[in-house]
């Protein structure tokens, strides 16, 4: 326990660890936040706890591996272009199909739905879990996957801090996607979508198309669930690539969403990043012999329990108003 | 009122009646089996001994489960994780099996049997494979394979008390330890001799490394692999200056980059990581990442895989450079009589070139053998098979794999003979090999040889 | 007045647990049907008395025992947990720290199974009421992740206290079921091996079926009961509305900490049982699936009743084997059959590498989905059919069966 004290103090001190404990937790979070981002989006226009997000995560990132190595769709066509032009054509197209994937999921499942208790729609989601999860699984068969991003191993190297090009390519795509999501709430889509969250019968009644705001917020979901899973599966984290584990870490996720409150979005950011530099933090510093193995992965579902001990509805998630 | 639909009900029952029938025929003919507890010998039948095995001048066979003269077949059970972590693996491995089985079959089957086999999906869950073993063994003469090392301990006090033989896919040192193996012809080298031969062959290969981290998955598979590891270390001079075993795991990212932070932080020349082979990427790539780089790295058979080295992948070039890949058999591309037959099996099923192929035909070989000598002793019953298989003296695979031998104490009959190969990524892209060229065939270390092996490095408990 | 149905003169008999004659038959055949099971003298039933499907009914009682639990906390009370598994692992481990044997390198006193398997239960109640008040504190989908998170932090702590559970992957061996006074040598009750009852030969596997049968039987009553007691009008008035229920009297934080014991006490039988039943138990065991299938369980079968749960664990425990006879079959057909029938098997089936199929049978390499991967998919397919069709589950299917004959010829 002393010694444990004295390797906190001597690791503490050391900016450089520091540092790169920052930049691992961010770029982490920016994963976190980008699937928690979804999540909530959801939940939000639709009132639907998504247990399929890993399912959509795991979709999503074996159709970029689809277009972008097998298929090579549109890129095969773009010779003109330089590849890294081509692979980014291809994502892009994967990320569209696994948003029309979402839609598709909604419209087929989740539409008879509309209207049943919170909780049967929330375990139909997770009937929708295995289902999805599986057969994507037997497409992305027994190898894992790469995705053959173009800046493979790169690297900054500092001197006080080593940053990964897909870690800087991450925080930046995040930081984009954050502020394209609060622009389109701003836009009529999105007005009717926070309408929608607010009060499904009423804004129909007020002319909102509410079956078109349940797809969007479907597609925003799958998208976003995809880009997590393409910047989940390349170095440094899984540097092999998608496999059929590639799903799970959409359950590393929903702690940040109930950190953040299930109906925030800047709480589902601050979520994101709030679990990843824990764990980062935890796997840096904690690495006491007491704690045994596989602490850090606990850590986010620990503060969420923290968390709601003091708020019953997360940071900044809205209180539900009872009535009898 | 929505009109609630009446098919779903419907559906039910039908599937209720299909399960039914389904389960009829073969749920018939298992009860007689089963009912039969002392295996009878078919003199009795006359009109049976003029029937082809007769012809073939086979002379009278005693059977009791899962062979039937009469129809002239023969099951064998396959017990596999086709759908948990190691389905990818042993997919291909079942696979092999059929494929080996289905040259058999084509060539006359064993004594005219022809071979069938009955394969059960247990996702790596002992629970169910204690469930699919219980189905399986009223149908069976033997297990061709038992995937897992707390799965097969688990089916092992059953395995015992009904006298059947299976063949343990895994390489848990145990499986050669008298006080578990009596039913179990294990084969390829444990895990812990595997890191002896391993760490000393880089060491040959870097004379002047003088420190190692060893990383694993948590169980059998990870403690056995680095308790040889650390024998290994001592006995080198070696100096461990991280050790993650059991640290790693696989569904948990967090574990991975704990690793991969302690690996390059400790500066080791030496690596040696026992998991599988998407926790390794990681942990591989992001060591590269931190600055550690100029190591040799090697582990356990089923951390490598050829996807690690795939044209695609981001680690593909500097892992070329640092792997040694160890193998329980000779890669698809080498050049013996066995992998040449593996090779034309897999040919001729029109499937794509993997090397888990022969890890299904050296299983099947050894069973082929039991059961061949099994036969000739006139005794196809479980327990003949059981006893056949624990008199084999020698079963050779053409090279494709060391000889194994089950006759003997255990120090005599463990395996330490492997293979060794460097990643071949070029040759991975252009279809001339798997991934891999081996670069040392029936390699021992002399720390491997030197060890007395009289039970398991790690006990299962 | 006497005969006519459905006319009850008091309260008693409304609230009857047998009140009609046909539940009494239908609950005589049942019994009747249990009991010779082992015995394979049922015609068409006997494939049940094999070993394999006497250990696939046993599975299903230890399945109902805990889909009970989870009944009363979800289906009564309403609230969701996904923390079944968590207290299924805490009564497992509870069981096997007093049951274990005492000279082995694990923990364990070597105590008997009437010591023992209540105190699963008591140990995983105590945890659940100890983890309460912060679940209680959250309602609704909120509790689904906090109970989410039990089961994640379990799986944690199973894997790392490597003294009590054998650590990750490689489990530690658990008490058999056999009943001892205290510490004698030979057990007085051995559950698992072969002898002869009243003069039948009875296997092994048959006396745990029968053990484990009368064990689902007892908690099937006392959960019955507890629906009709003022316990469980309470649970439901919570689960139907809290403030309503809160205004007329009902303790809200009590009842819900009452209701979260008693599932996990539940749920710490059910664990210890199947850990038992199982001999032996990895510390992954206890994951995240494990939850689910007992929340498909009582969805399946009927939320909220007590014959769905038992309706669900059959169900669930038996559908895979099910759907590989179902696959086995279609193989067959495949492979051998002829005209309509084989050609129709064809489509379905892959047979080899290069076949075209929805199912490969080849252990999945190739085309199409394995015989595993076709059973998550119905699984996942009737958790979803379940509820857009049929949200009253299996027991609803059952209530519509019933009332039609109950007006037959008539429509109603």
């Amino acid at each position: 326990m002393i010694t444990g004290l004295v390797v906190l103090a001597q690791a503490t001190a050391d900016g450089n660890a520091f540092a790169q404990m920052l930049v691992g937790g961010i770029s982490f979070g920016a994963i976190y936040a980008l699937l928690a981002m979804g999540f909530v989006i959801i939940f939000k226009a639709t009132s639907v706890i998504n247990f399929a997000h890993g399912a959509l995560t795991g979709l999503g990132a074996f159709l970029v591996v689809a277009f972008a190595t097998v298929l090579d769709f549109p890129g095969r066509f773009l010779t003109s272009f330089p590849e890294w032009a081509q692979w980014t054509a291809n994502v892009l197209t994967a990320f569209a199909v696994a948003a029309l994937f979402g839609v598709l999921i909604e419209r087929v499942f989740l539409r008879p739905m509309v209207g049943e208790a919170l909780f049967a729609v929330a375990i139909v989601t997770l009937g929708i879990d295995i289902v999805v999860r599986t057969i994507t699984n037997d497409f992305i068969g027994t190898q894992p996957r790469p995705v053959g991003a173009p800046w493979g191993l790169n690297v900054i190297d500092l001197g006080w801090v080593i940053i990964a090009w897909s870690e800087v390519i991450q925080i930046v795509v995040t930081v984009v996607l954050l502020v394209a999501i609060a622009m389109f709430l701003r836009t009529r889509t999105g007005v009717a979508m926070r309408a929608t969250a607010f009060d499904q019968e009423t804004a129909r009644a007020q002319g909102v198309n509410v079956g078109r705001v349940f797809s969007v917020a479907w597609a925003i979901g799958a998208f976003l669930a995809a880009v997590a899973g393409l910047f989940y599966s390349v170095f440094p984290r899984r540097a092999t690539g998608v496999d059929q584990a590639t799903a799970f870490i959409a359950f590393r996720a929903f702690p940040a969403v109930i950190i953040g409150g299930l109906d925030s979005i800047p709480g589902a950011v601050v979520g994101g990043f709030a679990v990843g530099i824990a764990e980062s933090a935890a796997n840096t510093y904690l690495g006491f012999e007491f704690l045994g193995n596989g602490f850090p992965g606990i850590v986010g579902y620990l503060l969420m329990m923290v968390v709601l001990l003091i708020r019953p509805y997360g940071l900044f998630g809205t209180p539900e108003i009872r009535r009898v | 009122m929505r009109r609630k639909p009446q098919w779903l009900a419907l559906l039910l029952v039908l599937g209720l009646i299909l399960a039914a029938c389904g389960d009829g025929g073969s749920g018939d003919t298992t009860t007689t089996a089963a009912a039969e507890e002392e295996p009878t010998t078919t003199a009795a039948p006359a009109e049976e001994t003029t029937t082809s095995a007769a012809e073939e001048g086979a002379g009278e066979v005693a059977t009791d489960v899962g062979v039937d003269l009469e129809a002239q077949t023969l099951t064998i059970g396959l017990l596999s994780d086709l759908s948990g972590p190691f389905a990818p693996l042993v997919q291909v491995i079942v696979a092999g099996q059929e494929m080996y089985w289905a040259d058999v079959n084509a060539n006359g089957g064993i004594g005219g049997l022809q071979v069938q086999i009955e394969t059960r999906d247990t996702a790596y869950d002992p629970a169910q494979h204690v469930q699919l073993y219980e189905e399986l063994k009223t149908q069976v003469v033997a297990f061709g394979h038992s995937t897992g090392s707390p799965q097969t301990m688990a089916i092992n006090p059953q395995l015992q008390a009904d006298g059947i033989l299976a063949i343990p896919l895994t390489w848990y040192s145990g499986w050669s330890d008298p006080a578990i193996n009596s039913n179990l012809v294990p084969h390829g080298v444990p895990y812990c001799i595997e890191a002896m031969n391993m760490i000393e062959y880089l060491t040959l290969q870097a004379p002047d490394a003088t420190t190692i981290a060893i990383a694993s998955s948590p169980g059998d598979y990870g403690e056995d692999s680095n308790a040889g590891a650390v024998l290994a270390a001592e006995a080198l001079g070696l100096e461990v200056v991280y050790n993650g075993t059991g640290l790693i795991n696989q569904a948990d990212e967090a574990t991975l980059t704990e690793v991969a932070g302690g690996i390059a932080s400790s500066g080791a020349e030496l690596v040696w990581v026992t998991t599988s082979p998407t926790p390794f990427g990681s942990i591989y790539g992001q060591a590269l990442a931190a600055g550690f780089s100029g190591a040799l790295w090697s582990g356990a058979g089923p951390t490598w895989n050829p996807a690690l080295v795939a044209p695609d992948s981001a680690i593909s070039e500097p892992l070329s450079n640092d792997f040694y890949i160890s193998a329980y058999y000779a890669p698809w591309a080498a050049e013996s009589e066995g992998n040449a037959a593996v090779r034309d099996l897999v040919t001729a099923a029109g499937a794509d070139p993997l090397d888990y192929y022969a890890e299904g035909v050296i299983e099947a070989t050894i069973l082929h053998q039991a059961l061949q000598a099994a036969y000739d002793a006139g005794d196809l019953t479980q327990a003949g098979v059981l006893a056949a298989a624990k008199g084999l003296e020698s079963v050779t695979f053409g090279g494709l794999a060391p000889d194994e031998t089950y006759v003997g104490e255990p120090n005599e009959r463990v395996q330490r003979a492997q293979f060794i190969s460097r990643p071949d990524p070029a040759g991975l892209a252009d279809g001339t090999s798997t991934g891999s060229t081996l670069v040392e065939s029936n390699y021992t270390s002399p720390i491997a040889e030197a060890f007395e092996f009289n039970e398991a490095c790690f006990s299962l408990g | 007045m006497k005969g006519r149905p459905l006319l009850y003169t008091s309260y008693e008999a409304d609230q009857g647990l047998l009140n009609t004659t046909s539940k009494k038959v239908m609950l005589g055949l049942f019994l009747l049907v249990l009991v010779t099971i082992p015995f394979q003298v049922i015609p068409g039933l006997q494939f049940l008395g094999q070993a394999d499907w006497l250990r696939l009914l046993s599975t299903t009682a230890i399945f109902a025992i805990g889909a009970l639990g989870l009944n009363i906390l979800t289906g009564l009370a309403g609230q969701v947990s996904l923390g079944h598994a968590f207290f299924m692992g805490v009564g497992a481990y509870t069981a096997v720290w007093l049951g274990g044997p005492e000279d082995g390198p694990l923990l364990g006193l070597g105590l008997p199974i009437w010591i023992w398997l209540p105190a699963a239960g008591i140990v995983a109640a105590l945890i659940g009421v100890a983890v309460g008040p912060t679940a209680v504190r959250v309602r609704g989908l909120y509790l689904a992740i906090v109970t989410l998170g039990l089961v994640f932090i379990g799986d944690y702590l199973f894997r790392n206290w490597a003294s009590l559970t054998g650590g990750a992957q490689v489990g530690r061996d658990f008490p058999p079921l056999e009943f001892r006074w205290w510490k004698e040598e030979v057990p007085v009750i051995d559950f698992t091996t072969p002898s002869t009852w009243f003069g039948l030969e009875v296997s092994g596997i048959a006396k745990t079926f029968f053990l484990l049968a009368l064990l689902a039987g007892v908690y099937t009553l006392l959960a019955k009961n507890l629906q009709r007691t003022r316990v469980g009008r309470a649970f439901m008035s919570i689960r139907d509305r809290d403030i309503a229920a809160e205004i007329m009297g009902v303790n809200e934080f009590a009842y819900k900490l009452l209701a979260f014991g008693i599932s996990s006490f539940y749920a710490g039988i059910a664990g210890a049982l199947l850990a038992s039943f199982l001999t032996r138990v990895i510390p992954e065991q206890w994951n995240l699936f494990l939850s689910v299938q007992f929340i498909a369980i009582i969805l399946i079968g009927g939320a909220g009743t007590v014959t769905g749960a038992l309706l669900g664990s059959a169900f669930v425990v038996l559908l895979p084997r099910i759907v590989q006879n179902f696959t086995l079959w279609l193989q067959s057909l495949a492979l051998e059959g002829e005209g309509l029938l084989g050609a129709i098997a064809n489509v379905f089936i892959a047979t080899s590498q290069t076949d075209f199929g929805l199912i490969n049978t080849m252990a999945g390499v190739g085309p199409g989905l394995s015989v595993a991967q076709l059973n998550l998919v119905l699984y996942g397919l009737l958790i979803i059919g379940f509820l857009i069709f049929e949200p009253l589950g299996l027991f609803g299917i059952w209530l519509r069966i019933r009332n039609y004959w109950k007006g037959w010829p008539f429509t109603y």
